[in-house]
């Protein structure tokens, strides 16, 4: 059965061939040829380093703070919890036993102990705050940051500038937005949605390829009579913001088909199977690796939701009782999930240089609550938090701010998702006092007043 | 669509342009560019404008040439009477010149200006009158030969009143910002400093003016040593950066107050009554600029010019900007409705420069008037020298009527019978029998259902169903719209037997129903006033928390469990909703019960007993409201005109101003008059010559999609788009729990699992907002239809429309012709025949791979081109 990504040559109706079009995109995700590249990077006019990308690790459930990155062994036991700190490879930085690979990395990673929140304490509020910097209030919905991303500097190649992995987070039981779209900004700028588990055997992009029973000469007349067809209209186009954007939609489908570039990005397969493995075989790990591929392939912004619901499943959420997850699932499940993912994640874009240009953010939407409940568990606690962050200019090696002894509040250095927001924003080269207009006209600031970067965690 | 240059643009890589990457580099910040060798607007032009941070000092007009030969035919002075009450205040004149082509100029700048008395009142370059002493006195303005005359009093001028903290101080701290949101007028104030927003309670601001902070902020002993002078002029160091300059009138405000020993507010200050925009209506030539004036009347029967203190906006930049002291500079053709605010009143000047069209009267007096609709757009037209597009024709009518009164494509049969019929009044039979057909009561209650949130999400499947059910038979009953939400607001009972009371179900806190009260029957948002006055709207806090005290005594009451969703919780069957006879809602924000008031109308007295939803409803429903028949009005036409005369639909206030004032109040009146008739506002709508016009622009009218020149186009609702995918194919759709051949668009629910509908942006259902559905193309939706199971799954299917033609042994351009007819409604023209012919007798002899049948490929491939054209996917 032929496929548009067999290797076999096809003729196009005006004569290029399919393996002359495979070929020639070499440099394709920077979008230049090859002498354009240098003659700009002679000129100083390419500095790739200052074009930072990020990936966003979305803990939903919210990870207790005392079980992971800001553990309290002095504590009383109702407190410190079941787990014990360990080592790190920085020495005075100690972490929870549940993440022994990451504790090798401490020299890449900043933790930022100090967060907090004082919307309701429901996930999401947090969500919104920490992918936006902003509470949804009076019907404003604020861009996610990949969004303002792309909105500002577009696509980089044929990859789309923003990708979500794997869903949108679903029901969190506030029944509010969770701040992971373009908001106000428009949908033109939403992120791409993967909408598949990246853990899957049968992985892949849905619809990302003509199914088996359309070969690419039907793909390609199908199109080019539809271009027929519509010679008839082409005034919705020239008078029609959304017959524009419809068309261009279908030359970036089209163009997300037939590049290598962009369909190679999305092949997982093409990785080993032992590299594979060392992210963990699970929706996570692979969301990771793949978020990876995709920024070493030109896209600029990746989220990844590690979890797209509390209910009857086992996340971060530890209340305890059904349905939601119990604290040993920080040891059996969720903790190693995370510290693979992120320490492969880690080493990785460390070994191929790209941790300089790429932040990798991972915070959950709030933290817990110090004192062990009845059931064993944790409750929502946005009082205090801590937020790992790492590359992209950030500072690695080092604790910015601290927690009271039972890590309740903040005692030095408190800080609120808007100063991440601000943190985010300046790593990524985007003035935080940059003023974006929603549709009805109102200025918004990217960032609020008040709220500067965190500048002990930059370079 | 350009194969040939798209693949070349890929194939050598160039997605990103050069002077990108350089400016990029260099600041940082990057501006929009191309992707793939198309313009996405990745960047508005406008989104750097910086607000003003402090008003300047008025400039004089520039002087600038006229640019049409046209001769001046009169001069007038704005305002043309005066009472000067105190040497404080000044006013700002303008003269207008109005010429023979019918178009307006600021001739300030160029008028020879004189007072008749000097020890009344003198005027300068600039066109301001300053009071000099009591008496009357005249001012002369002449331009080219030219004259008018302005009459100024003068009185008091010996004795001026004291500045006042209500009338003097607030406005200059509202202008510069000090109160705005991002500075202290946010809820959590500024460094220790807070103010109440636009400076909506005086006596708090007051009292954080002059006692708090150890009353460092105002020093009477030595004014100038107060903080409130030091910071905003930067004497001192100032988060919020310099606001004005020392000695500038803003100053002089401030110290002056403080120097006269800071006088309260008072009980007894006068108010402003009214506020009134000079001039208030002009047309105006590209690049002209022209001074607003605004004069405030106050309570004791004063009057005075407050240019100076008031805010103003552009409802529309593309066409005029303002600057903060109401100088505007007039862009490219359009119509702009300047909004002007001074303390909490709003008022617009709507400026305009006329099309550059060199139109006949003749164009609007020979288009085609079906009713009231088309005088008043017609009317509009003139004025701005728009012409309208000619009229749609039979084919593109029919295809328009059925896919916005009813959510489906006529048959192909009805169609053809329609093209034939020769009577004059057929479009408007049409319309008739399109409201008769049981898809136009399906469209409207899944319209109703979106605006209600009928969801599964938070009803058991039971109560969905209940509530769902009435919906439909009220639409199919045509009942008024009143009583349709008359019976909403006040249902008790059984929620399996009164399917309205399960708005009482989705909507349990009272505040959370207040707010969506409000954005679905009156198209208000009051969200803001949650945590302070609105700043946009006249709504108070009080006004707020009040209106979600009629809410406070629904009471659930149930036995019956009706299981448990995720992130939902507890599902329950059989609920009966009823009113307790007392209770009230204590808000967070006052500590206290407020007396239950809808919105600004007279409360109920807190002791009253019984079901006080009646109440509100009376009140909302009451055909002298405001807002009501308003809201539904502009809800219906934005659903067949593709935009809200007011737009967005759910933001109705002051300062959101519609593009034709006078259709909307008629359209409003009429249907009130016919007793809130829905169906009746519908025909009323589709019979008209505007909503009849084509959606393809004139060279001339090409930059409007707002006045009504011609109709816009919109892409299909996704429900309707899918629907017309199953009967185009005549392959239906199946929906989990539900039977087959059951269309989406007669689904009850938005929760039903469909990859298609949300990719195409069905709504959620979660929130009273008309942006929850979205028309918007993404890259997902166009891999789907390419690659994606729905339509092709759907055209490969044996048995489909492509298998029937080909039983009847139908040849190449009979098919044709019947896809045409079937998709778009119309028949193929010839050379569209022909070429489709052509290709398809080139392709059916390919033996393509995988492919049994070629020519069936081949006809299914042509169906896909058709389906997926921009003809088809966009009502037009």
């Amino acid at each position: 059965m032929f496929r548009l990504d067999a290797d076999k040559k096809v003729e196009f109706c005006d004569g290029v061939t399919r393996r002359d079009f495979l070929h020639a995109g070499a440099l394709g995700f920077l979008g230049l040829t090859l002498p354009e590249f240098f003659a700009l990077k002679a000129a100083g006019a390419v500095d790739t380093s200052k074009d930072v990308n990020c990936i966003q690790l979305m803990l939903v459930g919210g990870p207790s703070q005392l079980d992971t990155w800001d553990m309290k062994p002095d504590a009383p036991a109702s407190i410190r919890g079941p787990y014990k700190p360990i080592k790190t490879n920085v020495s005075g930085v100690e972490i929870s036993e549940i993440f022994p690979r990451m504790a090798k990395h401490a020299d890449k990673f900043a933790l930022l102990r100090s967060c907090y929140h004082t919307a309701a304490a429901v996930h999401d509020t947090g969500c919104q705050m920490m992918q936006t910097g902003r509470l949804f209030q009076g019907g404003l919905e604020s861009p996610n940051y990949g969004s303002v991303l792309r909105f500002q500097k577009g696509p980089r190649g044929d990859v789309p500038p923003n990708v979500l992995i794997p869903y949108t987070i679903g029901q969190l039981g506030g029944n509010l937005p969770h701040g992971d779209t373009a908001g106000f900004l428009g949908k033109a700028y939403d992120p791409f949605v993967l909408n598949a588990d990246p853990a899957d055997p049968d992985f892949k992009v849905p619809d990302m390829l003509p199914p088996d029973y359309i070969a690419a000469v039907r793909v390609d007349r199908r199109r080019s009579w539809r271009a027929e067809i519509d010679k008839s209209v082409a005034y919705f186009e020239d008078s029609n913001q959304d017959a524009k954007l419809m068309d261009s939609t279908f030359d970036q489908a089209y163009t997300l088909m037939t590049s290598a570039k962009a369909r190679e990005a999305f092949e997982l397969t093409q990785e080993p199977e032992d590299v594979r493995k060392r992210y963990g075989m699970n929706r996570f790990g692979q969301g990771c690796l793949l978020a990876r591929r995709l920024v070493e392939r030109g896209v600029r912004f990746v989220t990844v939701n590690m979890f797209e619901t509390v209910f009857n499943d086992i996340t971060w959420d530890i209340h305890g009782s059904a349905p939601f997850s119990p604290i040993s699932c920080y040891r059996d499940l969720v903790g190693p999930m995370f510290d693979n993912a992120y320490s492969s994640l880690l080493e990785d874009l460390t070994n191929q240089g790209l941790l300089e240009n790429t932040l990798v953010l991972a915070t959950g939407e709030f933290g817990r609550t110090p004192r062990i409940n009845p059931a064993g568990g944790r409750d929502h606690w946005p009082q205090c938090w801590t937020v790992v962050l790492a590359g992209g200019g950030i500072k690695g090696g080092q604790v910015v701010g601290a927690s009271d002894n039972i890590g309740a509040a903040p005692k030095d250095r408190p800080v609120m998702p808007a100063h991440v927001a601000a943190t985010v924003y300046k790593c990524l080269g985007i003035p935080i006092d940059k003023e974006l207009k929603t549709p009805q006209g109102r200025v918004v600031r990217l960032v609020d007043h008040g709220f500067d970067p965190i500048e002990e965690l930059l370079v | 669509m350009k194969i040939r240059s798209f693949l070349l643009l890929a194939a050598i890589g160039v997605t990103l342009d050069l002077p990108f990457l350089i400016r990029a580099s260099q600041n940082g910040q990057a501006p929009p560019q191309s992707t793939s060798g198309k313009d996405v607007p990745y960047h508005q032009s406008d989104m750097s404008k910086p607000e003003p941070t402090a008003p300047r000092h008025i400039q004089p007009v520039a002087a600038h040439p006229s640019r049409s030969n046209s001769p001046l035919v009169k001069i007038e002075i704005l305002p043309a009477s005066m009472s000067l009450v105190a040497p404080r205040y000044d006013q700002q004149l303008v003269v207008e010149g109005t010429f023979a082509d019918g178009h307006q100029e600021d001739l300030t700048a160029s008028a020879t200006m004189a007072s008749s008395s000097a020890q009344v009142a003198s005027v300068d370059k600039s066109g301001t009158a300053h009071p000099q002493g009591d008496g009357q006195a005249t001012i002369t303005a002449t331009v080219g030969g030219h004259r008018a005359t302005a009459s100024v009093a003068v009185k008091d001028f010996a004795t001026p009143a004291p500045w006042s903290f209500r009338n003097d101080v607030l406005p200059v701290m509202t202008k510069v910002g000090c109160n705005s949101g991002p500075c202290h007028g946010a809820a959590a104030g500024k460094n220790g400093f807070k103010l109440t927003l636009r400076g909506y309670d005086p006596e708090t601001d007051y009292f954080t003016l002059t006692h708090q902070a150890l009353a460092r902020r105002t020093d009477r002993m030595e004014p100038a040593k107060s903080l409130i002078l030091l910071k905003p002029t930067l004497a001192i160091p100032h988060g919020g950066g310099h606001r004005f300059d020392v000695g500038s009138p803003e100053y002089q405000v401030m110290s002056g107050w403080i120097a006269e020993g800071m006088p309260p507010p008072l009980d007894s200050d006068a108010r402003v009554t009214s506020i009134e925009v000079l001039p208030h209506e002009a047309s105006l030539e590209p690049g002209a600029e022209q001074q607003l004036v605004v004069m405030a009347r106050f309570s004791d029967d004063t009057a005075r010019d407050v240019t100076r203190w008031a805010k103003f906006d552009s409802g529309d930049e593309g066409v005029a900007t303002v600057d903060a002291n109401g100088h505007v500079t007039m862009h490219s053709y359009g119509e702009a409705p300047v909004t002007v605010w001074y303390q909490s009143h709003v008022t617009f000047a709507r400026l305009r420069i006329p099309f550059p069209n060199n139109l006949d009267q003749a164009v609007f007096k020979s288009a085609p008037r079906h009713n009231y609709i088309d005088d008043d757009i017609l009317k509009h037209l003139a004025v701005l020298h728009i012409p309208p597009s000619h009229p749609a024709s039979d084919s593109e009518f029919i295809r328009r009527a059925y896919l916005d009164a009813a959510g489906i494509l006529p048959r192909r049969g009805e169609v053809e019978s329609f093209l034939e019929d020769p009577s004059p009044d057929k479009r408007d039979l049409l319309i008739d029998a399109i409201m008769k057909r049981p898809e136009f009561v399906d469209y409207w209650a899944y319209k109703w259902s979106d605006l209600l949130l009928v969801t599964s999400n938070r009803l058991s499947n039971d109560q969905m169903w209940s509530y769902y059910d009435w919906i439909r038979a009220s639409v199919a009953a045509d009942k008024p719209w009143d009583q349709f939400v008359r019976e909403i607001l006040t249902a008790t009972g059984n929620s399996d037997e009164n399917g309205a009371a399960n708005y009482w179900i989705v909507h349990r806190d009272p505040l959370d129903t207040s707010e969506n009260v409000a954005q679905a029957f009156l198209g208000i948002t009051i969200t803001c006033a949650h945590c302070h006055n609105h700043p946009l709207a006249k709504w108070t806090q009080k006004d707020y928390y009040g209106m979600a005290n009629l809410f406070a005594r629904v009471r659930l009451k149930t036995f019956a469990p009706g299981g448990s969703r995720a992130g939902v919780g507890p599902l329950f069957n059989d609920v009966t909703v009823y009113s307790a006879p007392t209770g009230e809602f204590t808000d967070d924000r006052f500590m206290m019960v407020l007396p239950p008031k809808p919105l600004d109308a007279t409360p109920l007295p807190l002791e009253a007993t019984g079901d006080t939803r009646v109440y509100f409803a009376k009140w909302l429903t009451a055909g002298d409201n405001p807002f009501f028949a308003r809201n539904i009005v502009n809800r219906v036409w934005r659903n067949f005109m593709g935009r809200g005369l007011v737009e967005p639909v759910d933001d109705l206030r002051d300062t959101n101003p519609s593009t034709n004032d006078e259709l909307l109040s008629a359209l409003t009146a009429d249907f009130v008059a016919h007793h809130f008739d829905i169906d009746y506002l519908i025909r009323t709508i589709m019979q008209s010559a505007t909503y009849q016009t084509s959606s393809e622009p004139l060279k001339e009218n090409a930059d409007d999609d707002k006045f009504g020149s011609h109709y816009v186009i919109k892409r299909l609702p996704a429900e309707v788009l899918l629907d017309a995918y199953s009967e185009v194919t005549q392959e239906p759709e199946k929906f989990d729990g539900y039977p087959v051949g059951m269309r989406a668009l007669q689904l009850p629910d938005t929760a039903v699992k469909s990859y298609f509908l949300d990719a195409f942006g069905r709504p959620p259902r979660q929130q009273t907002r008309e942006s929850e559905r979205t028309s918007v193309p993404t890259i997902t939706q166009a891999l789907h239809i390419i690659n994606g199971d729905t339509l092709n799954d759907k055209l490969r299917a044996p048995g489909g429309t492509i298998d029937m033609l080909l039983k009847l042994g139908f040849a190449d351009d009979e098919i044709v012709n019947y896809l045409y007819l079937a998709a778009l409604s119309r028949y193929p023209t010839d050379s569209e025949r022909e070429a489709l012919v052509k290709a398809l007798d080139t392709a059916e002899p390919q033996q393509a791979p995988g492919v049994d049948d070629p020519r069936r490929a081949a006809l299914v491939d042509m169906s896909w081109a058709l389906l997926t054209s921009e003809e088809f996917m966009f009502n037009h």
